[in-house]
């Protein structure tokens, strides 16, 4: 507790001695023209979708391989 | 009773039996009811035999359907073991119906559809040799009695019973994967058969297979014919969407599916739900058959296509024959008949006609709902389709690409064809000798190119 209350005041009186101002400049030129840039450009110039493989799961359509229930009918048909 | 019936008959035919001389006086239901009633517990001889073949020739033989099997075993007639024949083939007992079919006489009216029977057989069997042999002998027979026979609904039976074995070879030869064949065999029913408009749909399919797509389109055109107009198939709608998309003509393609979905099948869906509140009526379906055009106004169109479809059937024919011919008979009897005979009669000829009343309900009532079954199949299937169009149209637009769509529609040299093979223009009228020789001429839209840019297309 005696550690805690010395380490409170301590830093107080620290802030109080050590007071920062920064200061910026209050005006800066910047040629734009001149200003190079070093390194490789990624973004795209234009909306584009990229080209991908999609997973393609194909349904079994159906498609006719015999007439067998024809064949009943047809018999059916008769009498 | 019957004395005093047998004893009235006998004042005006010279006849030994009753049932002799009911045949006499050409009460050939009656006759034959009382034939087998005479004969059951007596030796059955040659004269026997002959006489039940000749009441048989005169009444058909769709009225022993409903007699005991035990009893028709007792007459060894090429009729009577037709009707065995067919009974054991349709209970899958092919040993005894091979057996049975065996015994039909080769000059014998029946002979012909014992051989289409026998010949299915050998298929059920996997005997494709026996069966392929069996189906010539079916066709020849067929011609045979064809040529010997007089009326003219005999004979189209006979043509009907040729061209079915026919068929058969030529879905044979579709399932053995020779398509060329199976159209070859196809050619050869004639456009005025009652079974061609439903090869159009098989040799369609044929010709899908080939890869001849155009073909395929154009065979499926001709029902959209107004002679044809009584056959739609749900499979044909199909069929024309599936090549459609085949030939990357996806918008077509769509077209038909939308169609069918739309105008279709909520006829359909209602289509069934009024047929099915009659599902349990013994009659409800033979009234529908002799509906004028008038009373059928307020069903559905499909309704009165698959009526007018039954009615050509051959079963139906034969079926309502029959009614025809007990109708008659009864008047004959309430005309010429003591009440006492009458009485002893008629009831028999009733109930005949009420179990042929019943049949034909029974088969236009299976026929239909056979009918409604294949819908929810085929919108199943071309819901499928539309699934693999949207996927196709995505993957094109994943891929930055689009499908050659600017090329001329249809062209004759995309039409292939061998010199037997007819092409006719389709200038917006179905022409009688035309039908079923149409042919597209579109060409692929399967190429693929890469998608530039709107202001460089």
């Amino acid at each position: 507790m005696k550690f805690l209350i010395i380490l409170m005041f301590s830093s107080y009186v620290f802030a109080e001695d050590q007071k920062v101002i920064y200061q910026y400049k209050k005006y800066e030129k910047f040629d734009l023209g001149n200003l190079e840039v070093k390194g490789e450009l990624i973004a795209p110039g234009d909306i584009s979708v990229r080209e991908r493989d999609r997973k393609r799961f194909e349904l079994d359509l159906f498609s006719r391989k015999e007439f067998d229930s024809f064949i009943k009918n047809d018999v059916q048909g008769l009498r | 009773m019957k004395f005093i019936i047998l004893f009235l008959l006998s004042l005006t035919v010279n006849a030994q039996s009753l049932s002799e001389k009911l045949e006499s006086k050409k009460y050939y239901f009656t006759a034959l009811n009382e034939f087998f009633l005479e004969t059951y517990n007596k030796d059955i001889t040659e004269v026997t035999i002959e006489r039940l073949e000749r009441l048989l020739f005169f009444t058909g033989i769709e009225l022993l359907e409903d007699y005991d099997q035990k009893l028709l075993e007792k007459y060894p007639t090429s009729s009577t073991r037709f009707i065995l024949g067919r009974t054991y083939f349709q209970k899958k007992d092919f040993k005894k119906a091979l057996e049975t079919f065996s015994k039909v006489h080769p000059d014998h009216r029946y002979f012909p559809e014992a051989q289409l029977l026998k010949a299915q057989i050998f298929s059920a069997q996997k005997d494709y040799e026996k069966e392929s042999e069996t189906y010539f002998s079916c066709q020849k027979a067929a011609e045979k009695e064809e040529s010997k026979a007089s009326g003219e609904k005999i004979k189209r039976y006979y043509r009907m019973i040729f061209e079915i074995c026919l068929v058969n070879k030529a879905r044979r030869l579709f399932k053995e994967g020779k398509f060329r064949e199976s159209i070859d065999a196809y050619d050869q029913i004639p456009k005025v058969s009652y079974k061609w408009p439903y090869v159009i749909l098989e040799k369609a399919w044929a010709y899908y297979h080939l890869g001849d797509y155009n073909r395929t389109l154009g065979l499926l055109t001709t029902y959209k014919s107004p002679l044809l107009d009584s056959y739609f198939f749900p499979e044909a709608e199909y069929l024309a969407s599936l090549t459609y998309f085949r030939l990357c003509l996806y918008e077509d393609s769509s077209i038909i599916i939308s169609q069918y979905y739309q105008f279709y099948r909520p006829r359909f869906q209602s289509l069934e739900n009024t047929l099915r509140a009659n599902i349990k009526s013994q009659d409800y379906f033979y009234h529908m058959m002799f509906s004028s055009t008038k009373e059928l106004e307020n069903q559905q169109d499909f309704v009165k296509q698959i009526v007018t479809r039954i009615k050509k059937q051959t079963r139906f024919s034969l079926d309502f024959n029959t009614i025809h011919k007990v109708d008659r008979e009864m008047e004959l009897i309430k005309k010429y008949e003591s009440p006492a005979a009458q009485k002893e009669f008629l009831s028999h000829l009733e109930s005949i006609r009420e179990n042929m009343v019943n049949k034909i309900n029974f088969n236009a009532k299976t026929e239909i709902f056979n009918f409604l079954e294949t819908v929810p199949f085929f919108s199943n299937e071309l819901f499928k389709l539309n699934l693999e169009i949207l996927s196709k149209k995505k993957d094109l637009i994943y891929n930055n690409k689009k499908l050659v769509s600017d090329r001329s529609r249809g062209d004759y040299s995309n039409v292939q064809r061998n010199r037997f093979e007819y092409f006719w223009k389709f200038d917006g009228a179905f022409w009688a000798d035309e039908l079923g020789d149409y042919s597209l001429g579109l060409k692929s839209n399967c190429e693929i190119m890469r998608k530039e840019k709107e202001g460089n297309q």
